[in-house]
C-alpha cells in the first residue's frame, strides 16, 4: 500500500483561503461546509502606556488543514457502520455514503475537525484527498490552488522528507491519530497543547 | 430559555454561523423585483461532456489571474486556474485567488442582472422593471441627446469604476468621444495622493518602484502600510512574490502598520505597530537620527537631489531656513526639532525603538523601502507618503541593486494595447473623488479651489453619468449618506446608466440598468505581471445567458441609434479590435506568440529577463543623461512648484496643508483627532473576502471572511465587547453594524475595518448600515493637493449592538 | 448549548434508557423484598410494559439524531470496534430479553419460580446497558467525555430513576394499599445510592472538565455554563430521594409518581448539559 500524505509549509502560508475555496468550488460545497479550513492562532498583547507608547508581544499565524488521513483514525474507530474507512491501497480515509447513517460520531471524535454530517445529504462529508484525481495521477485541487505554494501532497515517504509530523497548535498531539500531515512550521508556530495556542477565528472554521 | 443556556461548547460555533448567515441574508435582500433577476443556482458537475476554456479575472485587484473554466452543458461546473502538480517554487503561475475560485457563485448569483431594466421607484430605492433592449437603447439615446443639447457635453460624466480591466474594457470613453466628448477626470481612489505628489519629487515616471524580488539582496526591508499577500492575492503577483521574497530575502523585514496584517503573519516579531497617519513623524525622527549620527549620504543628496539642505535649495528659497534639514533640525518653519522624543507620542513608537530603527536604516546597505497605499489614502496622505520616500534618499540607497525608491513595488509586465479613446473635445477634468461635488455645485468648482484641470472652472454641473462596472456612486465613495442625498435628487443628476453583473448599491441609483457579461463570458485579453510577466487570452466560457450583452455590443447599438456607429466601431467587432490591438502589441514585442497561438495557450508567461527591475537605475548611473523630468532634473526634496501651489490654491481650512517639503501634519481635524464623543481612530484596509465591493454578495466568501471591526482587547474591554459580538461603529457621518474581532493584531486606540462590504441601510429610515460598509463613516472632503479620497482617516466610537 | 440542542435526541435517549431500564432493577428488587398479592402481581406485571415503552421511546428518539435513520441496521458492522455499536448491540440484547419478560408477565406466564431469576437477569442487563450507554461516549479524543465517570453517572441515573419509576409502578399496582412498605424502603435506599453515585461522579466530572482546555475553548468556560444544570440535578434528585423516603411511611402513587418525575427531569438536565461540555483534545 502507498499511504498518501499532505505537506503544509507554515512559512509560506498567508491564510488567504484559496485552498479552502477552491475545494468548495470543486466539491460543490455550500454554506456551512468546508473540507479544508484555515485556522488563525493569535496570542500576546498589544498595549499602550500612559505616554501613549505601544508595546506588543502579539504572535499570529495561519494554519490550513483538511482531513489528515490518519494512520490511526479516530473517526474510523468510532464509526458504528464502517462507513468511515481507510482505503487499503492509498490510506485515504473517506465515507462510504451508502453505509453512513449520519450519527455524527466521526465528527465528534476527529480531533482535527474534519468530518461533519450533512443532514440534507443524509451522511457525513469530508475531504477524501481528491481520491479520483490522485488515482488519475493528479494532485488535490487545494494543493494545486495555493498561490503561495504552501501545500503539497504525495506519498508519506515523500512528504515526511519535506517536514516533520504536524505537532503545532492548534492541532492535537499527533500521537492520538498519527496524522499524515507533515509540516514546516512558521517561526511563530506554538507547540501543540500550548495554553495560548488558541484558534481565534471560530466563526471562519465553522 | 436560550438565556439560561450556557452558550459555548466545543463546536457550538457551528451554529453561530447561522446568525451570520441571517445577517448576510439581510444584506442580500435587496428590494429588487424578484422575477427579473435570475434564480440560477450553481450547477454541480453534471454527467456531460466537459469543455475547458481560458479566461481572466478582470477585477481591479490587479492580479488579472488566469481562470480555467470546466464547462458542461453550457454551464460552468467548476473554476480552475493555471497550475500544475509539480510546479517548482520559481515557476510563474498566475493562479487565481480565493475570489477567483468562487466565480461560479457570482456567475449564477441570485442577484445577477439578466435583463435591461428601468427604474420604477425612487432613485436609490432599488425598484426596477424589466424592459426590452430596444426600449433601453431608445431611452438612453434620447436622454443623452437631450442632456447634451441642453447642457453640453461637459454635463456628461463617466465615474471612476474599476470592475473590469481588459484591452477593450474602456470602450465607454471612446463612445463618448464619438458623441462630442464628456467631462474628464484624473486620479483614482487607489493612490491619488501618492500619484499626485510623486511627479513633483521623482518626476512623471517615479511612481513605479523596484520589483519585490529586487529586495532579495537588501539588508533591511521596510514595508510601510502594505500587505502584499492581501492586496494582490494571485499566484504570480505580489502575494506569491512576497512569499517568495520572504523565503529568499537575506535581510530582515519590518512591517510598519497599525495592524499586524496578513503578510506579517507567521513572523509577527517583524511587526512595528504605529498609529495610523503618523509615518511622516516616524520618518522625520529617523532622518533626525541619521543627520545627528552622520549617517546620511551627503554626496548623493547634493548630486542627485535638491532641497535637502541649503546647499541645494533653489534660488527662490535659499537662505530662508526652508530646507528639509532645517525642518528636521528645528530651524525650519515650525522651529521644532524632530527628535525621537518628539515623534514617540505621535507615532506610539518609543524613542529607543526609533533610535534602534534609525541605526538599522543608517547602516543597511542595500536598503529596500516600500510602501503600500494605506499611508497615502488619508487626509495627510500626500505628505505622509512623501515622507517615507525620504529614507532611501537620506542614505543614498536609491537606484542601486537591492534598493527601492520608497514607492510601491513595480512590476515587470506585458502591456497589451487598449482600445483608443480618441481625443476628448471637452478639456475640463475633475479629480475623480469630487464627482458628487460636481453634481451638486460643479459650476463653483475651479482650478484653485477644487483642482479642476484643463480649464479654470466647470461650466456646468454633472447632469448625466454612465457608470460601467463601478460601485463608486455610493458604496466605494466617501460618505454614502451624503452621496445618497445628492444622487437621489433627480433634479441634480438627471440621468444615470449603470452596466452591472449584480444588483449593487450603486445600481440602485440607475435610471437604466444594463445586464453585462463578464469578460470570461466574451473574448478578452489582458497582460500584466509582478516580479514576472504574463498575458491571458480568453474565450467565452458559455454562450450569453438571458439577455446579457457585452459592453461593446450595447454601445454599438447605442452608437447606431445616435448616428455614430461607424466612428465607434470602425466596422470592427470587439474581437476584431482585440486582434488588432494585439497585433500592434506584438509589433513592439516580437517574442509574443501569434494571436491564434495566444488564444490556444490561454496563458503566456515570461520571466523578467533582467531578473528584477530596479527603479531609478538609469538615473543613478547617469543623472545628467537620464535626468528626471522635474524642473531641476533631480529629485526634488524641496519643490518650488508645490511652494507655488501652496501660495495660490484656495484651501478649505488651516488643517489642509500643502508643503514644498515632506513634513508631518496630523491631517484634518475632524477626521484625525479623536474627540470625547469619538475617541477612537477608524482605519480601513483591503480585505481578502472581496476586491472592494466585488464579490461582496457572494455568501460563500462572506461566511469564510466575515465583516468585522478589529478592536484591541483594551478598547473592547472598556466597552464590554467580546470576540464575535455584534457592534455598532458610529461617527458624525453615520453608523454601521458588524462583528467585533477582538485582537492584539491592532493597536489600542484604533479600530480597523475592511472596506468594500455591501452597504445595507434603510435610507428612508434610520440609515444604520447593517452591511458594515466603512464608507458610511467616511468623509467626502478631499485631501488638500490631490483632492483625493482620505478614506482611511476617520474617528469613531464603538458600542455593543 | 447550540451543540446540546443539536444533540437533543441523544439527550432524550440517554435519559429514558437508564430511567426505563432502571425500573426493571427496582422491580427485581421488589420481588425479593416484598410479598405481593396475586392481584397486585397481576397489575404489576401488566404495568411492566411501561418501562419497556419508555426505553422504546428512547430508542425512537435516538433515530431522530441520525441523518439516515433508515440505514440504521448498519450499526452492527461496528460491533467490537465502535463503542456506539457495542452500546446499541447491548441495548438490543437488553430490549429483547426485557421484551420476553414483559410479554410473559403481561400474559401471566411468569411462574413463581421463573419470576425472580428472570427479573434478575433483566435487571442485570439493564445495569450493563446503562454502563455501555455511558461507555459509548468514552472517546480518547474527546477529553471531557473520556472518563469512567460517564458510565458511573449512567449507573447512578439508572438506580435513581429506576428506583423512583419502579416505586411509582408498584405504588400504582398496590393502589388499594396494603401494610407492607418494604419495597419503598428498598426504593429509597436504591435511589439514595443512585443519587449519591451520580452526584459524586458528576461533581468529579465537573472538576475534570474545569481543568481541561481545547484549542477552541476552555473547559472552565463550559463548566461555568453548565453549573446551573448540575445544581438543578442536585436539588431535584435530592427532592426525589426525600419523596421516596416519605413513601416509606405511606406509599402513594402521588408521592412515588412525583419522585419519578423529579428524577426524570433531574437526569435530563445533566444529560442535556453533557452534550454542551463536549471538549476535544484539540479541535
Ligand atoms: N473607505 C474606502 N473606500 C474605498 C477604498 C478604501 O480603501 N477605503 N478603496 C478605493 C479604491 S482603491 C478603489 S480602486 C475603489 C474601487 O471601487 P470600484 O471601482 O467601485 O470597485 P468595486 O467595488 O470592485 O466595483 C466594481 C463593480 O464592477 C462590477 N463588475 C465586475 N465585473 C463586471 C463586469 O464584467 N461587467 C460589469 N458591468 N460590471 C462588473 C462589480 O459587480 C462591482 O460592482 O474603491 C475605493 N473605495
Ligand atoms: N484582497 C484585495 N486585494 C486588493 C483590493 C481589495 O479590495 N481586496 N483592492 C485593490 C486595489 S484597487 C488597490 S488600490 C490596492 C490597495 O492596496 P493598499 O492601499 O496598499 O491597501 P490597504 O489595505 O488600504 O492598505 C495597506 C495597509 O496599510 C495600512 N495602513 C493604513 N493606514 C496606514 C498608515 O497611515 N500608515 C501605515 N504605515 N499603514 C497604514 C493598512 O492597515 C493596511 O494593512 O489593493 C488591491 N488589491
Ligand atoms: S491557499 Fe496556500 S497560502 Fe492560502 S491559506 Fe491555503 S495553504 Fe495558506
Ligand atoms: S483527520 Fe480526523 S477525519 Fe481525518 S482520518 Fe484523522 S481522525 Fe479521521
Ligand atoms: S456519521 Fe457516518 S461515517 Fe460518521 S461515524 Fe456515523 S456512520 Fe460513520
Ligand atoms: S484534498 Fe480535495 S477534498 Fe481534500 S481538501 Fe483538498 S481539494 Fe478538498
Ligand atoms: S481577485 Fe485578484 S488575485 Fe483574485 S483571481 Fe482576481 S485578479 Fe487574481
Ligand atoms: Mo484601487
Amino acid at each position: 500500500m502507498t499511504q498518501y500524505a499532505f505537506y503544509f509549509d507554515g512559512t509560506r502560508c498567508t491564510g488567504c483561503k484559496t485552498c479552502e475555496m477552491a475545494c468548495k468550488d470543486f466539491k460543490d460545497l455550500d454554506l456551512g461546509f468546508a473540507y479544508r479550513k484555515v485556522y488563525e492562532v493569535t496570542t500576546g498583547e498589544t498595549t499602550r502606556d500612559a505616554e501613549g507608547i505601544i508595546a506588543t508581544s502579539c504572535v499570529s499565524y495561519p494554519f490550513s488543514m483538511s482531513c489528515n488521513h490518519c494512520d490511526d483514525p479516530a473517526c474510523v474507530k468510532v464509526c458504528p457502520t464502517t462507513a468511515m474507512h481507510k482505503d487499503p491501497e492509498t490510506g485515504l480515509v473517506s465515507v462510504d455514503t451508502a453505509k453512513c447513517i449520519g450519527c455524527g460520531y466521526c465528527h465528534m471524535a476527529c480531533p482535527y475537525n474534519a468530518p461533519k454530517v450533512d443532514r440534507s445529504k443524509g451522511h457525513s462529508v469530508k475531504c477524501d484527498g481528491c481520491a479520483d484525481r490522485v488515482a488519475a495521477g493528479e494532485k488535490p485541487v487545494c494543493v494545486e490552488a495555493c498561490p503561495a505554494r504552501a501545500l503539497d501532497f504525495g506519498t508519506v515517504e515523500e512528504m515526511s522528507a519535506l517536514g516533520r509530523i504536524a505537532d503545532v497548535a492548534p492541532l492535537p498531539d499527533p500521537a492520538y491519530t498519527t496524522p499524515n500531515l507533515y509540516i514546516k512550521p512558521s517561526e511563530d508556530a506554538l507547540p501543540f497543547g500550548a495554553p495560548n495556542g488558541k484558534v481565534v477565528n471560530p466563526l471562519e472554521v465553522e | 430559555m436560550s438565556e439560561l443556556m450556557p452558550n459555548v461548547s466545543r463546536r457550538s460555533f457551528v451554529k453561530t454561523t447561522g446568525a451570520l448567515g441571517a445577517l448576510a441574508a439581510v444584506g442580500g435582500t435587496v428590494a429588487a423585483t424578484g422575477s427579473v433577476f435570475g434564480k440560477g443556482t450553481p450547477q454541480a458537475h453534471a454527467e456531460a461532456e466537459e469543455k475547458v476554456t481560458w479566461g481572466h479575472c478582470a477585477i481591479n485587484c490587479p492580479g488579472r489571474c488566469s481562470l480555467k473554466f470546466h464547462v458542461k452543458d453550457d454551464e460552468v461546473a467548476w473554476v480552475e486556474t493555471y497550475t500544475s502538480k509539480d510546479a517548482d517554487f520559481d515557476e510563474v503561475q498566475p493562479r487565481a485567488c480565493l475570489r477567483g475560485r468562487t466565480y461560479r457563485r457570482w456567475l449564477a448569483d441570485p442577484n445577477r442582472v439578466n435583463y435591461p431594466m428601468k427604474r420604477v421607484g425612487k432613485r436609490g430605492e432599488g425598484k426596477f422593471e424589466q424592459i426590452s433592449w430596444d426600449e433601453a437603447i431608445d431611452t438612453i439615446a434620447s436622454e443623452l441627446r437631450r442632456i447634451i443639447d441642453a447642457y453640453g457635453n461637459e454635463a456628461v460624466y463617466i465615474p471612476y469604476a474599476t470592475g473590469v480591466s481588459s484591452s477593450t474594457a474602456r470602450s465607454l470613453p471612446r463612445f463618448m468621444t464619438c458623441l462630442g466628448g464628456y467631462l474628464g477626470s484624473y486620479g483614482d481612489y487607489s493612490a491619488a495622493q501618492l500619484e499626485m505628489i510623486t511627479p513633483f519629487t521623482l518626476g512623471s515616471k517615479g511612481f513605479n518602484g523596484s520589483t519585490l524580488n529586487a529586495a532579495e539582496d537588501a539588508q533591511l526591508i521596510l514595508a510601510f502600510g502594505t500587505s502584499p499577500t492581501e492586496t494582490r492575492q494571485g499566484g504570480a503577483v505580489s502575494h506569491y512574490d512576497w512569499v517568495h521574497l520572504r523565503e529568499r530575502a537575506k535581510g530582515k523585514i519590518v512591517y510598519i502598520d497599525p495592524r499586524l496584517n496578513d503578510s506579517a503573519m507567521g513572523r509577527s516579531a517583524e511587526w512595528l505597530p504605529i498609529n495610523p497617519g503618523t509615518d511622516a513623524a516616524l520618518c522625520s525622527a529617523i532622518a533626525h537620527e541619521l543627520i545627528v549620527n552622520e549617517q546620511i549620504d551627503k554626496e548623493f543628496l547634493d548630486t542627485y537631489c535638491v532641497g535637502f539642505d541649503d546647499t541645494t535649495m533653489p534660488e527662490s528659497a535659499k537662505g530662508q531656513n526652508k530646507s528639509y534639514k532645517d525642518y528636521i533640525m528645528g530651524t525650519g518653519y515650525d522651529m521644532e526639532e524632530k527628535t525621537p522624543e518628539w515623534a514617540a507620542p505621535i507615532t506610539g513608537i518609543s524613542a529607543d525603538r526609533i533610535r534602534a530603527l534609525a541605526e538599522e536604516v543608517g547602516t543597511a546597505k542595500p536598503l529596500y523601502v516600500v510602501q503600500g497605499w494605506g499611508p497615502q489614502r488619508r487626509s495627510n496622505g500626500e505628505l505622509n507618503s512623501w515622507s517615507i520616500m525620504m529614507l532611501p534618499l537620506l542614505t543614498g540607497q536609491f537606484g542601486l541593486p537591492g534598493t527601492n525608491t520608497g514607492e510601491r513595488e513595480g512590476s515587470y509586465s506585458i502591456s497589451v494595447q487598449t482600445i483608443p479613446a480618441g481625443t476628448n473635445p471637452v478639456k475640463a477634468k475633475i479629480p475623480v473623488f469630487l464627482f458628487t461635488d460636481a453634481i451638486d455645485h460643479g459650476t463653483e468648482m475651479t482650478a484653485l479651489n477644487a483642482g479642476v484641470q484643463g480649464a479654470d472652472k466647470l461650466n456646468v454641473n454633472i447632469k448625466c453619468m454612465l457608470n460601467y462596472a463601478g460601485n463608486c456612486l455610493t458604496n466605494q465613495h466617501g460618505d454614502i449618506n451624503h452621496a445618497h442625498d445628492i444622487l437621489a435628487d433627480e433634479s441634480k443628476c438627471e440621468f444615470i446608466v449603470v452596466w452591472e453583473t449584480v444588483f449593487t448599491d450603486s445600481a440602485k441609483y440607475a435610471d437604466i440598468l444594463l445586464p453585462d457579461l463578464f469578460r470570461f463570458e466574451q473574448v478578452s485579453q489582458i497582460g500584466t505581471g509582478g516580479d514576472h510577466a504574463y498575458m491571458i487570452s480568453g474565450q467565452p466560457c458559455t454562450t450569453p445567458k438571458f439577455e446579457r450583452k457585452t459592453l461593446y455590443d450595447s454601445l454599438t447599438l447605442l452608437a447606431a441609434k445616435m448616428g455614430v456607429e461607424e466612428e465607434f466601431t470602425e466596422g470592427k467587432t470587439q474581437e476584431d479590435w482585440i486582434k488588432e490591438l494585439y497585433e500592434k502589441t506584438r509589433a513592439k514585442d516580437s517574442e509574443l506568440p501569434t494571436y491564434e497561438e495566444a488564444m490556444e495557450m490561454g496563458v503566456y508567461t515570461r520571466k523578467n529577463p533582467k531578473g528584477c527591475t530596479i527603479a531609478m537605475e538609469a538615473f543613478r548611473k547617469d543623472p545628467v543623461a537620464n535626468a528626471l523630468d522635474t524642473p531641476s532634473g533631480k529629485v526634488e526634496i524641496y519643490s518650488e512648484q508645490l511652494a507655488e501651489i501652496a501660495a495660490t490654491w484656495e484651501l478649505d481650512g488651516d488643517d489642509a496643508l500643502i508643503s514644498p517639503i515632506p513634513v508631518y501634519t496630523h491631517g484634518f481635524d475632524e477626521l484625525d483627532i479623536p474627540t470625547e464623543e469619538f475617541p477612537l481612530r477608524c482605519s480601513g484596509f483591503h480585505y481578502r473576502g472581496r476586491t472592494h465591493s466585488s464579490w461582496g454578495g457572494v455568501e460563500l466568501l462572506k461566511e469564510a471572511n466575515p465583516q468585522e471591526a478589529w478592536i484591541n482587547p483594551v478598547d473592547a474591554e472598556e466597552r464590554d465587547i467580546v470576540q464575535g459580538d455584534t457592534i455598532r461603529v458610529k461617527n458624525a457621518f453615520g453608523e454601521i453594524e458588524l462583528l467585533a474581532k477582538v485582537t492584539p493584531r491592532v493597536v489600542p486606540g484604533t479600530v480597523c475595518i475592511s472596506q468594500g462590504a455591501w452597504h445595507n441601510a434603510d435610507m428612508s429610515g434610520d440609515r444604520v448600515d447593517k452591511g458594515g460598509c466603512i464608507n458610511t463613516l467616511t468623509t467626502h472632503r478631499p485631501s488638500p493637493l490631490a483632492k483625493g479620497n482620505p478614506q482611511h482617516s476617520n474617528i469613531c466610537e464603538v458600542v455593543k449592538a | 448549548m447550540e451543540n446540546a440542542m443539536a444533540e437533543l435526541p441523544l439527550a432524550i435517549f440517554t435519559t429514558l434508557v437508564p430511567f426505563g431500564a432502571g425500573a426493571f432493577i427496582m422491580l427485581a428488587i421488589s420481588f425479593f423484598t416484598t410479598k405481593f398479592g396475586a392481584d397486585e402481581l397481576k397489575k404489576l406485571d401488566k404495568l411492566s410494559i411501561a418501562p419497556l415503552a419508555v426505553v422504546a421511546v428512547g430508542f425512537i428518539a435516538s433515530f431522530f439524531h441520525l441523518a439516515s435513520p433508515l440505514s440504521a441496521f448498519g450499526v452492527f458492522s461496528g460491533i467490537g470496534s465502535s463503542p456506539l455499536s457495542n452500546e446499541i448491540a447491548m441495548g438490543i440484547v437488553f430490549f429483547i430479553v426485557a421484551l420476553v419478560y414483559v410479554i410473559m408477565a403481561f400474559t401471566g406466564k411468569l411462574t413463581e419460580s421463573s419470576r425472580k431469576p428472570f427479573a434478575t437477569v433483566v435487571a442485570v442487563l439493564a445495569l450493563v446497558f446503562a454502563v455501555f450507554t455511558g461507555m459509548a461516549y468514552m472517546m480518547q479524543t474527546i477529553a471531557s467525555w473520556n472518563t469512567p465517570l460517564v458510565p458511573v453517572e449512567m449507573v447512578g441515573f439508572a438506580l435513581l430513576g429506576g428506583a423512583a419509576f419502579g416505586a411509582a409502578l408498584i405504588a400504582a399496582a398496590r393502589a388499594q394499599g396494603k401494610e407492607s412498605h418494604s419495597y419503598a424502603s428498598a426504593a429509597f435506599v436504591l435511589a439514595l445510592v443512585g443519587f449519591a453515585v451520580a452526584l459524586v461522579a458528576l461533581i468529579g466530572h465537573y472538576g475534570v472538565l474545569e481543568a481541561l482546555s481545547s484549542s477552541l475553548v476552555a473547559g472552565a468556560t463550559l463548566a461555568e455554563g453548565v453549573t446551573g444544570y448540575l445544581v438543578g440535578f442536585g436539588v431535584l434528585g435530592a427532592a426525589a430521594v426525600v419523596l421516596l423516603a416519605a413513601c416509606m411511611k405511606k406509599a402513594s402513587i402521588g408521592l412515588a409518581g412525583a419522585a419519578a418525575v423529579l428524577a426524570l427531569v433531574a437526569i435530563f438536565l445533566v444529560r442535556f448539559a453533557f452534550y454542551a461540555i463536549q471538549l476535544s483534545v484539540a479541535l
